[in-house]
């Protein structure tokens, strides 16, 4: 009895083990991390994607993973430099460059034959090419956003500003430092993207600060440029990062935030007697300023059968079903098309959101020595910028001292 | 012939300090070996592995040697371990002698001290970041109310206040260290010490510096050095709340390496500065030594 027992009690603990253990053995995991798996709009578009790839491709899971931005590149510089790279690559696109120049993405041209996307993707998608070869699928090009609060502006009537010296004016007006209301909530810390801040009002005002493949900080037009974003600053409270800046926008408390399109899906955090307030418009610059925002690329050193998987996952970000659900979060879709005449009618913040993304002009170096060592260009014009806001010293001469750093540090041929 | 006990005592002792010196290897020796061979392959390589491939040279030494931002750092790195050393020290030192006191709830309190040295140094970045915000921080309304202030202060965002401003958390995260040590020599300092100093006629003063410094004097310099070793590598607290910034001006050598290693991507200069650091704290240690030995032999 006992014996008999023993047996039953073994098999059953036997099955069990092999029922647990079967889908295990044979289920691919991918590995995605993203700074965008909790960011407010876009979150929830990859989640549904996630889940229905996962549906649609019982063998995979993935393991989607948030990671903040502002280290996110950093991590996964050390993944690749390790030998560790993940299997669904999300890049700024602002970084593809220094990871491309290492040999460590997948070259895509002949996969991107067998699809659409060559055909569908805008102009945009030539910033994936890299020595002769696309390493990369765009996922949103796009163009700077205004945000505002218009309560703000009708209390000191004021209008929506036209102009930079609108912009500014009215930022002035609306600042009133002791009472804790600013005009503008922009980065005033050291942040990634306070290159971003800056390079928006350049090209903005028409000017470039990297001209015919070389540095041209000392360009009145580009020295005139960055005064006006360091006037903007004193409207700003300092110590304030990306995260921050938003939070303070969302909260009422400032009347201005340049920022990307894709803060609209945060606006809906806003309390209750703010939200109603809060707008999106065109920047005030004759220029719209913006650029590739973020893509997406597979690991040149990763298992064939994990490459195939991501890849699947990549193509079916990039179907017309998912990029017009991208599209309806608010971020511009790379897919000609993606929003019917019916969803720019539904929703007119769309419209404003993908005319300054089809016009906009890219921010970011098209220079192929600064977009390898993008980190340090970024580190050093970031340093610059941090010397503007927390001293008193002259603008030019900051600019000046600059360049002369670029040139020592990141020659130009 | 037969082993002696001796030897046999001897080699017993070896096999149970094994697992300890394996681990030292492991942990301590090899990874210090690792980054002086990093620190010896010039050129800048993403890939670790290939960067280990280069030929040895010293250009990576020559190229941080030459660099103003290493001796700035360098000059921010013993402003910051002095400016928090000294500080924490006095504090430490005071709460001893008046948790060395009776008083009700002493043994509460002194509990309490030992809060802020338990607190993870993000975690005291972010709370003095909010405390000392420029627009929205408590400091800065108090002082305002106070008439000391007309204008908010960028703490952290200012060059003139940065350095002050990760000061504050350092030495308050720190002063506990010292005030716990202190504490516990000044409770083998016999009574009747000062007892008869006291029978003597000797004033306060007196009695502390000739029975109370002498019997503390061991340990407070041994948590010195500790502290300083530990400050002139901190990381936490300055990353979290100033990013070595702003403008550099707090940049000290742990955040040059991380810059150098993780935003450059320079692995190979970036292990040279951290030997230049390991050797800097050698010379530190040496020459605290000569005199540890004499308060302790």
């Amino acid at each position: 009895m006992l014996k008999r027992f023993v047996r039953a009690a073994t098999a059953a603990c036997l099955a069990a083990g092999l029922a647990a253990t079967a889908p295990a053995i044979a289920q691919t995991t991918l590995e995605f991390p993203t700074w965008q798996a909790e960011e407010p709009g876009v979150s929830t578009w990859w989640k549904d994607l996630v889940a229905a790839y996962e549906k649609k491709h019982p063998d995979v899971k993935i393991n989607l993973q948030q990671v903040p931005f502002a280290q996110f590149v950093k991590q996964m510089t050390v993944r690749f430099a390790a030998g560790n790279p993940p299997d669904i690559v999300h890049l700024p696109s602002r970084d593809f460059a220094s990871f491309a120049d290492q040999g460590w993405l997948e070259p895509l041209d002949a996969r991107l034959a067998r699809t659409d996307i060559p055909a569908n993707w805008p102009a945009l998608q030539s910033e994936m090419h890299w020595n002769g070869k696309t390493q990369g699928v765009l996922l949103m090009g796009y163009g700077g956003m205004l945000y505002y609060n218009e309560q703000k502006l009708k209390d000191a009537k004021l209008g929506v500003p036209k102009t930079p010296d609108e912009w500014l004016a009215a930022m002035k007006a609306t600042t009133d430092a002791g009472k804790g209301q600013f005009g503008l909530a922009t980065i005033t810390a050291e942040h990634p993207n306070m290159v971003v801040e800056m390079a928006s009002f350049v090209i903005g005002e028409g000017a470039d600060w990297l001209k015919a493949g070389k540095y041209n900080f000392t360009d009145p037009a580009v020295v005139q440029a960055v005064d006006q974003w360091r006037q903007a600053t004193g409207y700003a409270p300092k110590g304030t990062n990306s995260a921050t800046a938003r939070q303070l926008f969302i909260d009422g408390k400032v009347t201005f935030l340049r920022d990307g399109p894709w803060v609209w899906g945060a606006l809906a955090k806003a309390p209750a007697d703010v939200r109603p307030n809060l707008r999106i418009g065109a920047l005030p610059f004759p220029v719209t300023p913006g650029g590739a925002s973020n893509s997406l690329h597979l690991a040149a050193k990763t298992d064939a059968k994990k490459k195939e998987a991501a890849w699947n996952f990549i193509v079916m970000a990039a179907s017309p079903e998912w990029q017009s659900r991208y599209a309806l979060t608010g971020s511009p879709a790379p897919r000609k098309g993606a929003l019917t005449a019916a969803d720019l009618a539904a929703h007119p913040h769309l419209k404003v959101i993908n005319d300054e993304a089809a016009k906009a002009h890219n921010l970011f170096p098209e220079v192929q020595a600064v977009r390898a060592e993008y980190n340090d260009f970024a580190t050093l014009v970031t340093r610059a910028a941090m010397r503007m806001i927390s001293t008193q010293d002259p603008t030019p001469a900051v600019l000046s001292d600059l360049q002369a750093e670029l040139a020592r540090q990141l020659p130009l041929k | 012939m037969r082993p002696s006990l001796h030897d046999a005592e001897r080699r017993l002792a070896w096999l149970l300090l094994a697992p300890a010196l394996l681990a030292v290897a492991l942990l301590i020796a090899w990874p210090l070996y690792v980054i002086v061979q990093m620190s010896m392959r010039p050129g800048k390589a993403l890939a670790i592995s290939e960067l280990m491939a280069r030929p040895l040279g010293t250009a990576n030494f020559d190229r941080v040697l030459h660099q103003q931002a290493l001796w700035d750092a360098f000059g921010h790195s013993a402003v910051y371990t002095a400016g928090s050393l000294v500080p924490a020290f006095v504090a430490g030192l005071l709460f001893a002698l008046l948790f060395h006191r009776a008083f009700p709830a002493r043994r509460w309190l002194r509990s309490l001290l030992l809060l802020p040295w338990a607190v993870p140094g993000v975690v005291v970045s972010i709370t003095f970041l909010w405390m000392l915000d420029a627009s929205y921080g408590v400091v800065n309304a108090v002082l305002r109310d106070l008439g000391i202030l007309s204008t908010d202060i960028a703490w952290f965002v200012d060059a003139r206040t940065a350095m002050a401003a990760v000061l504050v958390p350092t030495v308050w995260k720190s002063f506990p260290f010292f005030a716990i040590t202190i504490l516990a020599a000044l409770q083998s300092i016999p009574e009747t010490l000062y007892e008869a100093a006291r029978v003597d006629g000797a004033s306060a003063w007196q009695r502390f510096r000739h029975v109370t410094w002498p019997g503390i004097r061991g340990p407070a310099l041994l948590a010195a050095l500790l502290n300083a070793l530990w400050t002139f590598r901190e990381f936490d607290i300055i990353y979290a709340s100033t990013r070595g910034g702003p403008a550099g001006a707090t940049e000290t050598l742990g955040i040059l390496v991380y810059r150098e290693a993780f935003e450059s991507f320079r692995f190979g200069t970036a292990a040279a500065i951290g030997v230049l650091m390991l050797g800097t704290a050698a010379i530190f240690v040496a020459l605290s030594m000569r005199v540890l030995r004499r308060e302790f032999t």
